[in-house]
């Protein structure tokens, strides 16, 4: 535990001196403010589906809970973005809580189907609200905290590192914790965990409860260093898709998985959005760009991420059922 | 009258048109050692279910330490004092042998240092120490038999359902896990159990009750039940005694 506490320290810290390391650089330090979120998100998510085994399908409807309330707090009360952030996680954890106490009942895809639905809820929900802005989305202008101008990339840099620090702290805590042992019996076996005395739905609602709260607070970050939000850019269910995927690629049900499947996965996705890896094969003469295949790189690689992801993921499930991580020793 | 430990009183429990358990009523005071015996199909595991809260019962009572229990939620159950094993083993497999002891001895601590000690003590019981880091899946049917016991033993239970806690082994190891129940018995354990082996059965009961199509046949010593003419014809082999 000792040595994983200086492993997340250790991160911490390269992570922190980075951007002074760069210089101004706002497209790299752009880049890595989604690496950093989707580890945080893919993290926060984790202690659901990783350790409790409650894979929650619908985490966008937390991220976009957090993220609402923070821009509505925000540009209709003019509330301190810090305070907008705290209504987020009260929000969100409503969500959660009435979510939990009807899902739960349901194991396995059930569960899984359910979350869906209810993240689907939510975002239809919000779609046709009048104070949510509906299809139009909520526009903010400049933000500032205590005076301190937050229109720059940096400060969310490292809003997003603190995150997911704490994230990551939390899972090591949880991990070597009564919860953290009950959550990982109800992931193996619910009716074995049930006759040793554990209260299934307190500990999975303990659970997504955490989940839901993390992951609130990073949709706050987002909408606030985005300034602009609609349901397809907080609530779609590519979100909630993609927040697993990075977990199952890196590794679900470890500490480091979900982080090492953000690092991978987001420079990648973001590669082949900027049309870094299609540009390359023509450059390099492996691919003509007047080819079939070069036009339909340039044409088309840009908006196949998600494709990439799914294809990584299907060759992960079948060759590395532990994750990426697995590959590095018991994975753990 | 003093108080029984358990009682049973008319239990009824049907699955739509069909009665698995009916009318099924008797007692257990503490200390004692109760066989619960049948042929297959006889309601004996629908019994446990209905007694632990993974059923709801049809009808009747389930009283339990001068409690009634049969609305309790099956973790209620458990931490009200009575925790069950299963006839299909349900190890925690990816956790350690170590660590599937733990989470049984959590329904009494919340302490990390405190549950490790109850569950050396219980690995030790049961002769388990060398597997403690061994990944529960892994293990042989045998060793797997053994840590479910020694899983609801860190509970700490004022009454032990083991539903055939020697089912699909061989001879040296159920005299294994008989050996551990004498054991526990001398400390002072209340058992109910179901077992095929009527051997392991009459050797250790205190009584016995045997269930067929979901009723209940007879009760009575060791003794009573082997020379009971119904029991024999229903249990012991139906043909000879037509």
């Amino acid at each position: 535990m000792n040595k994983q506490i200086a492993i997340i320290a250790l991160m911490a810290g390269v992570a922190a001196a980075l951007p002074l390391m760069t210089g101004e650089n706002p497209y790299f330090t752009g880049v890595m403010i989604s690496v950093l979120m989707m580890a945080a998100l893919s993290s926060a998510w984790n202690i659901l589906g990783g350790y409790a085994g409650q894979y929650s399908f619908g985490h966008a409807a937390y991220f976009g809970a957090g993220a609402y309330t923070t821009l509505i707090f925000i540009s209709r009360f003019n509330l301190n973005p810090l305070l907008s952030i705290v209504a987020g996680i009260i929000v969100a954890g409503i969500i959660a809580l009435i979510t939990g106490s009807i899902v739960f009942r349901l194991r396995g895809h059930y569960f899984g189907l359910a979350s869906i639905a209810v993240a689907e809820i939510v975002r239809l929900s919000v779609l046709n609200f009048d104070f949510t802005g509906g299809a139009q989305g909520i526009l903010i202008s400049d933000v500032s905290l205590w005076g301190f101008d937050l229109n720059s990339k940096n400060p969310f840099y490292y809003g997003m590192l603190i995150v997911l620090v704490v994230t990551l702290g939390i899972t090591l805590f949880l991990r070597k914790s009564k919860t953290g042992y009950y959550l990982q019996a109800i992931r193996e076996d619910q009716d074995a965990a049930a006759s040793l005395g554990i209260n299934l739905s307190f500990y999975k609602n303990k659970a997504l409860l955490i989940s839901a709260a993390l992951t609130s607070v990073l949709g706050s970050l987002y909408a606030v260093y985005i300034r602009f939000i609609d349901t397809t850019a907080v609530l779609d269910l590519r979100l909630s898709i993609e927040i697993i995927l990075t977990a199952i690629i890196g590794g679900v049900g470890t500490l480091w998985g979900p982080v090492l499947g953000a690092v991978l996965l987001v420079p990648l996705a973001e590669m082949l959005r900027s049309n870094v890896i299609g540009d390359t094969l023509v450059k390099f003469g492996i691919v003509s760009a007047s080819s079939g295949l070069g036009i339909f790189l340039k044409e088309n690689l840009a908006h196949a991420h998600v494709l990439v992801y799914g294809i990584i993921t299907v060759l992960c499930i079948l060759y590395l059922p532990k994750g990426i991580l697995g590959l590095f020793g018991r994975g753990k | 009258m003093n108080q029984h430990l358990l009682d049973i009183r008319h239990i009824c429990k049907q699955f739509g048109g069909n009665a698995a358990v009916s009318d099924v009523s008797f007692s257990v005071d503490e200390k004692q050692i109760i066989g619960l015996i049948g042929p297959n199909g006889a309601g004996k595991t629908t019994l446990f279910n209905c007694m632990t809260g993974f059923y709801p019962v049809t009808s009747g009572d389930v009283i339990f330490n001068e409690k009634k229990i049969n609305n309790l939620r099956p973790d209620e159950v458990c931490r009200s004092g009575m925790v069950r094993t299963w006839q299909s083993v349900k190890p925690l497999a990816s956790l350690t042998v170590m660590e599937n002891v733990m989470i049984g001895a959590f329904s009494n601590t919340n302490s990390i240092r405190e549950a490790e000690e109850i569950a050396i003590e219980q690995l030790q019981l049961v002769a388990l120490t060398d597997y403690a880091g061994k990944k529960a899946g892994s293990l042989p049917i045998g060793i797997k038999k053994k840590l479910e016991l020694a899983r609801v033993l860190a509970t700490r239970p004022k009454l032990l359902l083991l539903d055939e806690i020697c089912g699909g082994l061989n001879k040296t190891e159920t005299d294994t896990i008989l050996a551990i129940i004498r054991d526990i018995r001398t400390n002072g354990a209340t058992i109910v159990f179901i077992e095929h082996d009527m051997k392991a059965v009459t050797s250790l009961c205190d009584w016995i009750v045997v269930l067929n199509s979901g009723e209940k046949l007879a009760e009575g010593t060791p003794e009573e039940i082997t020379h009971n003419p119904e029991v024999i014809a229903a249990y012991l082999g139906g043909s000879r005694h037509a």
